[in-house]
């Protein structure tokens, strides 16, 4: 267990999501990578049915093919605070339990799932991502597995994200190390930087749905997205261009 | 090969029955004057005694989610081992069963390890405190049938780590459990076996609750 970085990958005109995924799987071939089995990341959103007075909670469920045992959940109460909670895997059939309070948005069921390679202390996955069986994006993981504090091996992780996807990687921390919000002792929401944090399996977790999140929005919007995309081209793009503020 | 989500895997350990989710259950209980023979004749039958019998000392939360349409909250126990580092354990229980012809009380259970979270968690989601206590005493295992002999500590609110807490009464609850996948009528029969070895000590039985009223 090391440091995970998510890196989405801009698709360039013309050309299909699952070209994109063999060019870039044999590009890591090439490099020396090993081919290490498949991966799988899924979130489910449960939503409270609307009772007075109370804001609608969101609870997103996640799972990762890495740590197949668990279940992560993330509660939103509607007002800004979020607790996050790992759990057996049997979490799943409690909430399950909850279906009259707690329901469903199965149109909103996003997953990305693709190739595992490993190169060196290097694992990297290439994830497709889709809702609903509709493709909607490539998103890149990659952990550097001998360090467990961001700060420390970011530079090289940008090396290597770079030198393997051939475009050009910003050279500040990626927005999810920056701009947490926690609760400090008097109950006020602070800004925090987490790059000299001790990085936990939950990490992973939480940056899937920032850009699963990001995915489900623009659902509408998919179209214009696309276009806009497309006309970055594959190589060098502007430098703060997939950081999960698309 | 594509692999399985999650929730594939899930369905397929229920409808393959091997997910524990039933409980097996006997009750019953002992004054603390004679806790101490119980004891040895547990340390006489069981497995994990090579040193001593295992301790637990925990704090249990239960609480309660109302649901529209349902006249029965929805009840979740929360574990906390205390003064051990442990992951906390929430536990769901259905409604028991007594059957005549089953030698033990049965009840769908689900047991879920979770990180320290969960209490902040169930709050947000709506759940309420029912009630809490602290149980502490000595676990005891025979192949697969757990046997605890606890003691439960009523909680002045507020001073859930204070020694002051009161024992409930001057007696030990001796629990005999399996928890086991659907189909396995067996236990039963194994446990109330076990449970002769322990008469006159204790008399383990299924306690219907229903009968006992709505007790607090």
């Amino acid at each position: 267990m090391g440091v995970t970085v998510l890196q989405p990958y801009p698709l360039p005109e013309g050309k299909s999501g699952s070209h994109i995924m063999d060019h870039l799987g044999k590009r890591l071939l090439s490099l020396g990578a090993t081919h290490a089995g498949q991966f799988l990341v899924d979130c489910e959103t449960f939503i409270s049915t609307p009772q007075h007075g109370t804001p609608t909670r969101a609870v997103h469920v996640l799972h990762n093919s890495e740590y197949p045992a668990s279940t992560f959940s993330i509660i939103d109460n509607g007002t800004g605070k979020q607790v996050a909670l790992v759990a057996d895997s049997i979490f799943d059939l409690l909430m399950l339990k909850m279906t009259s309070t707690f329901t469903s948005k199965k149109q909103t069921k996003i997953e990305s799932r693709g190739a595992r390679f490993e190169y060196g202390d290097f694992v990297i996955k290439l994830g497709s991502v889709t809702m609903m069986e509709h493709f909607k994006g490539i998103l890149i993981e990659i952990e550097y597995r001998p360090c467990i504090t961001l700060s420390y091996c970011w530079e090289m992780i940008r090396e290597m994200l770079q030198g393997f996807l051939g475009i050009s990687v910003a050279k500040e921390y990626p927005t999810y190390f920056t701009t947490q919000t926690i609760m400090n002792a008097m109950g006020q929401q602070q800004l925090h930087a987490k790059q000299n944090d001790i990085y936990e399996p939950m990490d992973t977790v939480k940056q899937y749905l920032e850009h699963f999140t990001n995915y489900r929005k623009h659902v509408q919007l998919h179209g214009t997205l696309a276009s806009a995309a497309g006309s970055i081209g594959s190589v060098m793009m502007p430098s703060t261009v997939g950081m999960g503020r698309s | 090969m594509a692999i399985p989500s999650a929730r594939e895997s899930l369905t397929l350990a229920v409808n393959n029955r091997f997910l524990p989710n039933l409980e097996y259950l006997l009750q019953g209980s002992i004054l603390d004057t004679a806790v101490e023979h119980l004891m040895h004749r547990l340390k006489g039958l069981c497995d994990n005694v090579d040193t001593s019998p295992e301790t637990f000392h925990d704090l249990e939360v239960c609480m309660s989610l109302r649901q529209p349409n349902s006249p029965q909250p929805l009840l979740l126990r929360v574990r906390r081992a205390l003064g051990r580092d442990a992951p906390f354990q929430m536990r769901y229980l259905g409604q028991p069963e007594v059957d005549m012809r089953r030698p033990t009380l049965v009840r769908s259970c689900m047991d879920c390890a979770c990180t320290n979270g969960i209490l902040d968690f169930l709050s947000e989601m709506g759940f309420r405190l029912e009630f809490e206590y602290i149980a502490k005493g000595y676990m005891f295992r025979k192949g697969r049938m757990k046997i605890t002999v606890s003691k439960l500590i009523k909680i002045v609110p507020g001073k859930q780590q204070d020694m002051a807490n009161e024992p409930i009464s001057q007696s030990y609850i001796v629990e005999l459990s399996v928890v086991a996948p659907t189909g396995q009528e067996n236990v039963g029969e194994e446990m109330r076996l076990f449970a002769e070895q322990l008469k006159p000590l204790v008399q383990l039985e299924k306690i219907d609750y229903k009968r006992l009223g709505n007790l607090p």
